[in-house]
C-alpha cells in the first residue's frame, strides 16, 4: 500500500477507535446510572411488579405487539373475560390507576367516546391495574359504563404484553377491527389526539389506507398536534 | 481517492446515528408509540441519602415539568440495628386537581431529614428503604418507587439541573475530536505529496 494510503488508513483507525472510545463511556455511564440496590415497589397505594419496577435497564422491554394479544381479566363483577370477548371490533384500550390523577382526567373523554361509538364497530375497554375494591368504588362514583377490567399482578403481565413491562399511567392501545395494533398513546388523552388516531383507525377499517401508513401519519399527525400544543 | 473519503465519512455519519438513536426513552422507540418525551423514572426524579451528624438527609432532585407527592414519601429502616424516625419534610406546593383532590407536592428538589439511632453501635453498615411516587405535568404517573440506599456510600446530588445524559456529550465530542485528528492526518499527507 501506497504512504496516502497508509495515512488514511491510520485517520480511519483513529476516528473508529475515538468514537468506540466515546460511545463506549456513553454505554458504561448509562449502565452505572441505574442503581444496583434498586428493589421492587409495592408498598405504598398500588400493585407493582415483582421484579424492580423502576429500573429502565433491568427490565428488557419488548416493542408494542403488531396484534392484540390473547388476556382474560376479571371485570366489576369478579367474572373473567377474555378480551376476544370484542373480536372483530376496534378497540380503545385503557390502562389506568384509580391513584392517577391524569387517569382519572380523562375516564369523562373516554365516557364520551364510548357513548358516541355505542352500536358501531368501536369498543372503550378500561384496564384498572389496581385493587378491585377502589375500582369499584370510582367506577361506581364516576358512573363508568364501559367494560372495566381489573388486576394487579395479571394486568401488568397484560401491560408487558404491550410493550409495557414497567408502565407508567395511563396508556392506551387503539386497534383495528382485525386486532391489528394501531397506536399505542402513553399519557393522558385529549380529544384532538383521540379524534385524529380514530379517524385514521376508520380508514384503517374501510381499507382506505393499510396499516405502516395509519401509524405513520398518526405519529406525524400526534407531533405535530404536539408542537402545536407547545407553541 | 474521494470515494474512499465519502465512504468513510457516511460510516462515521451512521455510528453517530447509532449512537444517539439510544438516547430515546424506551418507549418512544416504535413509529406505534406517540413521541412525547416523557422521561424513564430513575431519570425523572434522583434520589440520593447522607448521614449529617445525628440525622440522615435523603434528597430528590426533580426534573423540570415533573413533581412527587409530599403523602407518599416513606422512609424505614432496612439495617437490622437502625431505627429512623419519620421524615422531616418541608411544606410543599398546593396542588388541587378537580379529579384528585388537594394534594401537596415537590417541584426541582426536597430534601427528607429522617433522625435515626443504632442498636448496636455500627455492627451493620447503614440501610434505608425509601419510596415515592409522582407524576409529570403533561398527564403521565408513575407507580410508586422504592429503592434502598446505603446512606454512607453515596454523595448527596447537589445540581438541581444536571443533563440527563452528560456522558452522551462526551461521547459526541470525543467522535468529533478523533474525526479532526483524522482530517488533520489526511492533510499533512497532502502537502507530503504536493510536488517542491
Amino acid at each position: 500500500m501506497n504512504t496516502p494510503g497508509l495515512r488514511l488508513l491510520g485517520a480511519a483507525l483513529v476516528a473508529l477507535l475515538g468514537i468506540w472510545a466515546g460511545l463506549k463511556a456513553y454505554s458504561v455511564r448509562r449502565a452505572h446510572e441505574i442503581p444496583a440496590v434498586a428493589v421492587p415497589a409495592g408498598v405504598a397505594s398500588a400493585p407493582n411488579r415483582s421484579d424492580g419496577a423502576a429500573s429502565e435497564a433491568a427490565v428488557p422491554h419488548p416493542l408494542v405487539p403488531a396484534r392484540l394479544p390473547d388476556f382474560s381479566l376479571r371485570d366489576l363483577t369478579g367474572k373473567s373475560i377474555s378480551i376476544s370477548a370484542w373480536s372483530g371490533k376496534s378497540l380503545v384500550v385503557n390502562f389506568w390507576a384509580t391513584w392517577c390523577a391524569p387517569c382519572r382526567r380523562e375516564i369523562p373523554l373516554l365516557k364520551t367516546i364510548s357513548a358516541e361509538w355505542a352500536g358501531r364497530d368501536l369498543k372503550v375497554v378500561g384496564i384498572a391495574v389496581d385493587y378491585p375494591d377502589k375500582v369499584k368504588d370510582f367506577a361506581g362514583r364516576f358512573k363508568i359504563d364501559y367494560p372495566v377490567l381489573i388486576g394487579d399482578q395479571d394486568a401488568l403481565d397484560v401491560a408487558a404484553k404491550f410493550g409495557m413491562a414497567s408502565p407508567a399511567f395511563p396508556f392506551t392501545v387503539f386497534t383495528d377491527r382485525r386486532g391489528e395494533v394501531v397506536a399505542l398513546f402513553l399519557g393522558e388523552l385529549h380529544r384532538p389526539q383521540v379524534d385524529f388516531i380514530l379517524s385514521e383507525v376508520q380508514d384503517l377499517n374501510q381499507d382506505r389506507i393499510q396499516l405502516p401508513e395509519a401509524r405513520r401519519a398518526i405519529a406525524e399527525g400526534l407531533q405535530a398536534l404536539a408542537e402545536k400544543q407547545a407553541g | 481517492m474521494q470515494r474512499t473519503q465519502a465512504t468513510l465519512l457516511s460510516l462515521f455519519l451512521l455510528l453517530g446515528a447509532a449512537g444517539t438513536a439510544h438516547a430515546k426513552p424506551w418507549w418512544m422507540r416504535g413509529i406505534e408509540s406517540n413521541e412525547t418525551d416523557f422521561l424513564p423514572p430513575d431519570v425523572a426524579f434522583r434520589v440520593a441519602a447522607r448521614i449529617d451528624g445525628s440525622a440522615l438527609k435523603v434528597r430528590w432532585v426533580i426534573a423540570d415539568g415533573y413533581y412527587l407527592y409530599k403523602q407518599k414519601f416513606e422512609v424505614k429502616a432496612e439495617s437490622p440495628d437502625l431505627l429512623v424516625s419519620a421524615p422531616q419534610l418541608p411544606a410543599g406546593v398546593v396542588k388541587t386537581d378537580p379529579y384528585l383532590g388537594t394534594q401537596e407536592i415537590y417541584t426541582q428538589q426536597v430534601e427528607a431529614v429522617v433522625p435515626y439511632t443504632r442498636i448496636d453501635a455500627g455492627a451493620h453498615p447503614i440501610q434505608i428503604k425509601v419510596t415515592y411516587q409522582g407524576c409529570a405535568e403533561a398527564g403521565l404517573c408513575y407507580p410508586p418507587i422504592t429503592k434502598v440506599l446505603f446512606p454512607n456510600a453515596q454523595p448527596a446530588l447537589v445540581a438541581p439541573n444536571v443533563p440527563p445524559y452528560p456522558w452522551e456529550s462526551i461521547a459526541i465530542t470525543a467522535g468529533a475530536f478523533a474525526f479532526l485528528l483524522a482530517g488533520l492526518v489526511l492533510r499533512k499527507g497532502r502537502k507530503l505529496d504536493v510536488p517542491a
